[in-house]
């Protein structure tokens, strides 16, 4: 299939879009918790919901007793997700316990990822840590008195540094330190970032600087310097008489006097395309364009009009 | 694999095909008694010789008369095609100007990017909704006296749409006839008839592969009109006339032979039952999954390629479903790339982002039967709606997308990060 999954990973994959009895596909109807992460346009999302049983005065000690997720992605991205819900459901945490499921727990309950798909498993760490959040917004409990900070902002405040997947400059660097990335491709792997047009990899401020700010900078770097573009050949067209500007007001003057009411009068007509040098391009269009006799006429008429009104050398080009 | 099909339903014959058990047999004698190198002087390698010269003669017939000069073997199309761009760079040192499509196969795309950034200049020609190129892009795009070569597909290996290479090539040999025109006519081959001498007489170069049309991998060609200025790409030997060195692949390139005989022999009748099948294929899909979109409709397509998308599912998924049921396809998303991006091709013609991830390839072949699609017509809308019941867009109970996931269906590509 392209991508080596574990046995693991491929039955909680046929598992879930079986709707296997013990699933957790699904979304739970007005959640204690909601969180969300990733976007159908960049290929991969999850919605993730959860309900507690509440205590009855402190919400900090709030058990979650049910999780569900709906998710757009591929085969690794729905047995994270379905990974996810039973790692929170049999853990039987608190919100706050909860957030300490990360995405190695995640890999480790799937018997392993493939390095390309370790975004799949922080899709679901990250879908975790916004539902847990808007928990503690819902039921009043405050998680900055335990040192708990919401990133909510940070991928809409910075600089984006990853422009194919909008990912900003505090989001990376939050995450290299994280999870510990220490390479480009590591970081593709995890949160996507410079996975798509690659052009954020080597420039200033892109995600090598970012690794060398995070891990200090390693002592050889081998930059490819591109060849500079030769210069272009001079020219050895023959000059124009006339400057383009005027030959293409020539033509098209031309073209309206003598030719279009020649082909009009047949019910065609006649779309200047392109004019080069000498070459004028055209295309014949309505009753003409699928006439077997196109190419006479543009030869015989648009050609010949334009050689006689012009000059000699214009070909006409159909198109 | 699921124990109720244990059979395998092969619909990925734009990858690659079965080897016909005709092209077999051509090849066994090369592997066992013959394997002698054609290049020796004493008469025992006499049979290799003629084998590659007679094979020569088959495509030479195959490609509408060409001359047996202007025939290479090559290991590849992809051989080919870096052939092809890496040699008439060379050979033309004057001319840095390219023009290709945005949809090109990898082996054209890649290189030519390759090119761009070692300073060549080099066009994309865009294509349409449909996947079709506008005659009027190269005609703007053509640069007399300074373009060396233009590229354009025969047709597109994942939409299967039909470029118009015959009247692309005039109309670049009418600007300057010094202007090389090469189609990568992968996907053609034995589909489509290459008359070079005919309706393809402006192409000067043109490549395929063996392992499309029923030979095995391993063999191409690079068709080379006399007069093409050409620097040999493998240097080494004095084999194919010194333009490609390297011992002929003798078993291979018999192979070729013969599955380029087979292509002609049945074709009329191969290529109507595989039309008819994958027509069966698209009213049948088409009729069962709602919010679906055929890629390249209304263009000129190939009567054996089926891409379609569903809205607001992942291609990988489905080819992950697919595969229990022992079905064999492709997709062009993003999780079945090496990249996090969707295929080039479904982005340069901008379908939309809710259908860019959910693309899946069907490509037919000579060998694939009527139940074998009323199989696929019966399994694959059940796991569309599957993937559709995990997706956060899409509402099972009304059987469509959520209302505001329906207002992005028509967004344009770009208009979301």
């Amino acid at each position: 299939m392209g991508w080596d999954y574990s046995e693991k990973t491929k039955q909680l994959f046929m598992d879930a879009v079986h709707g296997k009895p013990g699933t957790h596909m699904g979304e739970i109807e007005d959640p204690d918790g909601f969180g969300e992460h990733g976007s159908i346009a960049c290929g991969d999302a999850l919605r993730f919901t959860f309900r507690v049983r509440r205590h009855p005065t402190d919400p900090l000690q709030d058990v979650i007793t049910e999780a569900r997720y709906l998710t757009f992605g591929c085969t690794s991205a729905i047995a994270a997700s379905e990974a996810l819900c039973r790692l929170i459901e049999e853990g039987g945490f608190t919100p706050v316990q909860a957030l300490g499921v990360t995405n190695a727990d995640i890999v480790k309950y799937l018997d392993g990822l493939p390095e390309q798909k370790i975004h799949c498993s922080v899709m679901g760490a990250e879908a975790l840590e916004a539902a847990v959040f808007n928990w503690a917004t819902k039921r009043g409990a405050d998680l900055g008195a335990l040192g708990l900070g919401a990133h909510a902002d940070e991928k809409e405040d910075g600089r984006i540094v990853c422009n194919c997947f909008t990912l900003s400059e505090p989001y990376i660097k939050r995450k290299i330190r994280e999870l510990g990335l220490k390479t480009i491709p590591e970081i593709t792997g995890a949160i996507k970032a410079g996975g798509a047009c690659m052009s954020c990899h080597h420039v200033p401020g892109g995600l090598q600087d970012l690794l060398d700010e995070a891990w200090g900078r390693r002592p050889t770097r081998l930059r490819a310097e591109p060849d500079a573009p030769a210069p272009r050949e001079g020219g050895t067209e023959t000059p124009v008489p006339v400057s383009p500007f005027l030959f293409s007001k020539k033509v098209e003057r031309t073209i309206d006097e003598y030719i279009r009411p020649l082909l009009q009068r047949d019910g065609g007509d006649l779309e200047l395309v392109d004019i080069k040098d000498m070459l004028v391009y055209c295309r014949l269009t309505g009753a003409c364009a699928g006439c077997g006799g196109a190419g006479f006429t543009m030869k015989l008429t648009v050609e010949q009009v334009l050689k006689d009104t012009i000059d000699p050398r214009i070909r006409v080009i159909s198109v | 694999m699921n124990p109720e099909s244990p059979s395998t339903i092969y619909l990925d014959n734009n990858a690659t095909t079965a080897v016909a058990p005709e092209v077999l047999e051509a090849m066994l004698p090369f592997l066992t008694t013959e394997y002698f190198n054609p290049s020796s002087v004493y008469e025992r390698a006499k049979p290799a010789a003629q084998a590659v010269r007679r094979a020569r003669e088959t495509v030479a017939a195959f490609l509408g008369g060409a001359a047996l000069e202007e025939v290479l073997f090559t290991s590849c199309a992809t051989e080919s095609v870096n052939a092809t761009l890496h040699g008439a760079v060379r050979a033309n040192p004057g001319r840095r100007h390219l023009v290709t499509t945005a949809v090109e196969h990898p082996a054209v795309y890649e290189v030519a990017k390759d090119l761009a950034r070692g300073g060549f200049d080099v066009e994309f020609l865009p294509v349409d909704r449909a996947g079709r190129c506008d005659p009027r892009t190269l005609a703007r795009a053509l640069r007399p006296g300074e373009t060396l070569l233009v590229a354009v597909m025969h047709a597109n290996n994942e939409t299967g749409v039909v470029f118009p290479v015959a009247d692309l090539a005039r109309l670049t040999k009418e600007t300057d006839p010094s202007i090389l025109f090469f189609t990568d006519a992968t996907q053609t081959a034995g589909k489509v008839p290459l008359d070079m001498n005919g309706a393809l007489r402006e192409v000067d170069l043109l490549a395929f592969s063996g392992h499309k049309l029923y030979a095995p991998k391993g063999v191409g060609v690079l068709f080379a009109r006399r007069g093409a200025r050409l620097r040999p790409f493998l240097v080494g030997g004095h084999q194919e006339s010194g333009r490609r060195a390297g011992t002929e692949n003798v078993p291979y390139i018999a192979g070729l032979a013969r599955a380029c005989r087979l292509a002609q022999e049945d074709h009329d009748a191969v290529e109507a039952r595989i039309r008819r099948l994958r027509d069966r294929l698209e009213t049948g899909l088409r009729a069962a999954i709602p919010f679906v979109e055929v890629n390249g409709e209304g263009a000129e397509r190939l009567p054996n390629t089926l891409n379609l998308s569903a809205h607001f599912i992942e291609g990988e998924g489905m080819l992950y479903e697919l595969n229990d049921h022992g079905i064999c396809a492709s997709s062009g998303s993003a999780c079945t790339s090496g990249s996090l991006e969707p295929s080039h091709v479904l982005r340069a013609m901008r379908v939309p982002f809710t259908a860019m991830h959910g693309s899946i390839r069907f490509s037919l072949g000579r060998y694939n039967t009527e139940a074998e699609i009323e199989r696929v017509i019966e399994v694959f809308p059940g796991i569309v709606a599957s993937l559709r019941r995990l997706s956060p867009y899409w509402d099972p109970a009304q059987n469509r997308p959520r209302p505001e996931a329906e207002a992005m269906m028509h967004a344009p590509p770009d208009a979301v990060g």
